[in-house]
């Protein structure tokens, strides 16, 4: 036997033999390297219906039933049927469960189950269908028996393909390993396909982004509108009083004092969030962890507590990029600079978009130009924060030039300036409550993704805070938080009636937050155009859209990261 | 692309037990309408999860499911005539209680 081969960023640090590459990820490789290496290294998974189908034409298969019995004990006429085999040799480094052994005496074949029909090529079936079975044979042969052809099946035509394992086809599945083995030591993700027509039907396009990190990279092909699918997922917000959730079935049912007051369905849900004095059921909280749902605790004044998923993302690479990046001053400036000049684009923006004082806002607005390159040529974290101060002091001061001053009842929504811990007024209470919604939204987007949200680039970590949370999120207040703020003003959905004072500390009531929520989450719902790829989409998509991005960008795929602007 | 349809599924079940698993299984996915009828508003996915879910509860050679597709939730408008009851399509929004 030869020496196994040595491989240190693939190996089991606890045995230092390397690490086996599954005959699964090999197809995956030849398919699209890229998308190997975002199954393998970085552990990235999204289901579409054709992963879902998959799974469930394999069902049956995949229950291990009759037996392979060691090539020299079979006698010639003994028939081999052994379903679900795993095999794995260290000399070749490979790993394999086998659907099916067919054979006879010591020589045997495989078959491998497909979902899909048979497609009409020369060779039968794709190639790497055909380096996946050849890489089982292989296995197959280093276990002792004979192995000349195999069988792909495709469920959906019912039909077998015969394919020949000759010297090409081995030749090629070897060179397949090893080149797996070899990118998952670089550490260096592939490039994407350039306009694939495979993109459009891969289950990890919206993790990929194969279109938008081409054109950040210089590309000058049409970005498709392959990541904006819509969200099906929505948000279960629970504020109500002593309410407990419990899980039944494929429902979960919310209660109050022993009546169900609420079901909602467990596959419609992306997150649950829970303001008071709300309980869980053990059996739930498996669930929503076993689904990958957070659930995020805020105390009953909105304050966000913090939240619980299940074991994490396995996206190793990405938070270490994260790190090693955020303990860079230069790039921590960099990416701080680009955080604070878009909020203050976009807060000119909201500005200009709802003045509804009588005077022309043109000379306000064009104060905006000297923070904003006041913010642009900042040495310093602290001369940056010096030049947001600036801005958003004017943005301010200028806050109420958005507002209806009069609704029907005569109320009057009164702001001079924005306040804090506590809030003294009901404008500056619902500023505080939009911030905490968008500090849970970007954080649970964040973990989501994979980042860690407390480590981040320009708020530097301090206990409890979700630094990237709030850096990522810089641009997104005007759009997200204030404009919520001003729909619901405007619109009259939060009234006088919805806020109660205290010893000069202003809060939202229960009906006052319901309200607001609906307001903010409408918001997300929102499509706007994106300014860089030109498609349409939701904002609550557009978040997750821009994590992704920041990710592209730290793991160096994309030189910059385009933070997001409106005009 | 991967936009949501509306769907009404009807089932018909011989045995007791396997229709309880049926009617508990397709809560998960919509709304009971009727006696052995639900509707539901499903993107890709979800059909396909549905339909993998169900198949395994049945038994191919004494029950039967129907999934009709109304077409795009958001954008088509089904042409339902109701007595007694008005029927609503299931409308996406995030829950606030």
């Amino acid at each position: 036997m030869d020496e196994p081969p040595r491989h240190s960023a693939v190996a089991d640090s606890s045995t230092s033999e390397p690490i086996l590459v599954p005959a699964r990820i090999v197809n995956e490789f030849v398919y699209c390297p890229r998308l190997a290496y975002l199954e393998w290294v970085q552990q990235e998974w999204a289901d579409s219906s054709d992963t879902v189908e998959g799974r469930h034409a394999h069902r049956r298969i995949e229950q291990a039933r009759g037996d392979l019995p060691p090539p020299l004990a079979v006698s010639d006429e003994e028939k081999i049927h052994a379903r679900s085999v795993t095999l794995s040799s260290q000399r070749l480094g490979l790993i394999a469960t086998i659907d099916l052994i067919e054979g006879e005496g010591g020589m045997v074949t495989p078959v491998d189950y497909k979902r899909g029909k048979r497609p009409h090529v020369a060779q039968g079936a794709y190639d790497p269908e055909r380096v996946q079975l050849c890489a089982q044979a292989l296995l197959l042969e280093e276990h002792g028996y004979t192995c000349t052809e195999g069988v792909i099946y495709y469920a959906g035509s019912r039909e077998r393909v015969r394919v020949q394992f000759d010297d090409a086809l081995r030749e090629l599945t070897r060179n397949a390993v090893a080149g797996l083995r070899a990118l998952a030591e670089s550490g260096q993700i592939p490039p994407p396909l350039e306009d694939s027509p495979k993109c459009p039907r891969c289950s990890l396009v919206g993790i990929c982004l194969p279109d938008e990190v081409n054109l950040l990279r210089g590309s000058n092909a049409e970005v498709r509108p392959l990541a904006v699918a819509h969200d099906h997922a929505l948000p279960l917000y629970i504020q109500s009083h002593n309410a407990k959730v419990r899980k039944n079935g494929e429902l979960l049912e919310i209660y109050e004092e022993d009546e169900t007051v609420h079901t909602v369905r467990l596959g419609d849900l992306s997150q649950v969030v829970l303001m008071g004095n709300v309980s869980l059921t053990a059996p739930t909280l498996h669930e929503l962890m076993a689904r990958g749902i957070p659930v995020s605790w805020h105390s009953y004044g909105g304050w966000f507590l913090g939240h619980t998923i299940g074991t994490g993302h396995k996206n190793v690479e990405l938070r270490t990029a994260q790190y090693r990046a955020s303990f860079d001053p230069a790039t921590c400036l960099r990416l701080a600079k680009g955080f604070v000049s878009a909020k203050i684009r976009n807060q000119r923006t909201l500005l200009r978009r709802n003045w509804k004082r009588a005077d022309d806002p043109e000379g306000v607005l064009n104060l905006f130009e000297s923070d904003l390159r006041r913010a642009l040529a900042a040495e310093s974290l602290e001369s940056l924060l010096g030049a947001e101060g600036q801005a958003a002091a004017r943005y301010f001061a200028n806050f109420s030039a958005m507002l209806r001053q009069e609704d029907r009842a005569g109320w009057h929504f009164d702001f001079q300036k924005r306040n804090r811990r506590p809030p003294t007024d009901p404008v500056n209470a619902l500023l505080s409550f939009a911030y905490t919604l968008l500090v849970r939204t970007w954080t649970v987007t964040l973990s989501s993704v994979g980042f860690d949200p407390y480590r981040g680039f320009y708020h530097q970590p301090r206990y409890g805070r979700p630094a990237l949370a709030l850096d990522m999120m810089e641009p997104f207040r005007p759009l997200l938080a204030d404009s919520s703020v001003i729909q619901a003003i405007n619109n009259g959905e939060v009234r006088g009636s919805d806020f109660i004072r205290r010893a000069g500390a202003v809060s939202l009531t229960n009906e006052g937050r319901k309200s607001f929520i609906a307001a903010f989450e409408r918001r997300l719902g929102q499509e706007v155009t994106h300014p860089v790829f030109g498609y349409r989409v939701s904002y609550r998509r557009l978040l997750e859209l821009q994590a992704r991005l920041f990710a592209r960008y730290l793991l160096g795929e994309i030189p910059e990261y385009p933070n997001f602007t409106t005009r | 692309m991967n936009e949501e349809h509306l769907y009404i599924v009807c089932y018909d079940i011989r045995d007791p037990r396997r229709w309880r698993r049926v009617f508990r299984k397709l809560c998960g996915y919509g709304e009971w309408l009727q006696l052995s009828v639900f509707q539901c508003r499903l993107n890709r996915v979800r059909r396909a999860e549905l339909s993998a879910a169900l198949d395994s509860l049945i038994h191919h050679d004494a029950d039967h499911v129907i999934i009709l597709d109304l077409g795009p939730a958001d954008k088509v408008s089904p042409k339902i005539s109701s007595l007694g009851k008005p029927v609503e399509p299931i409308q996406r929004k995030p829950i606030v209680i």
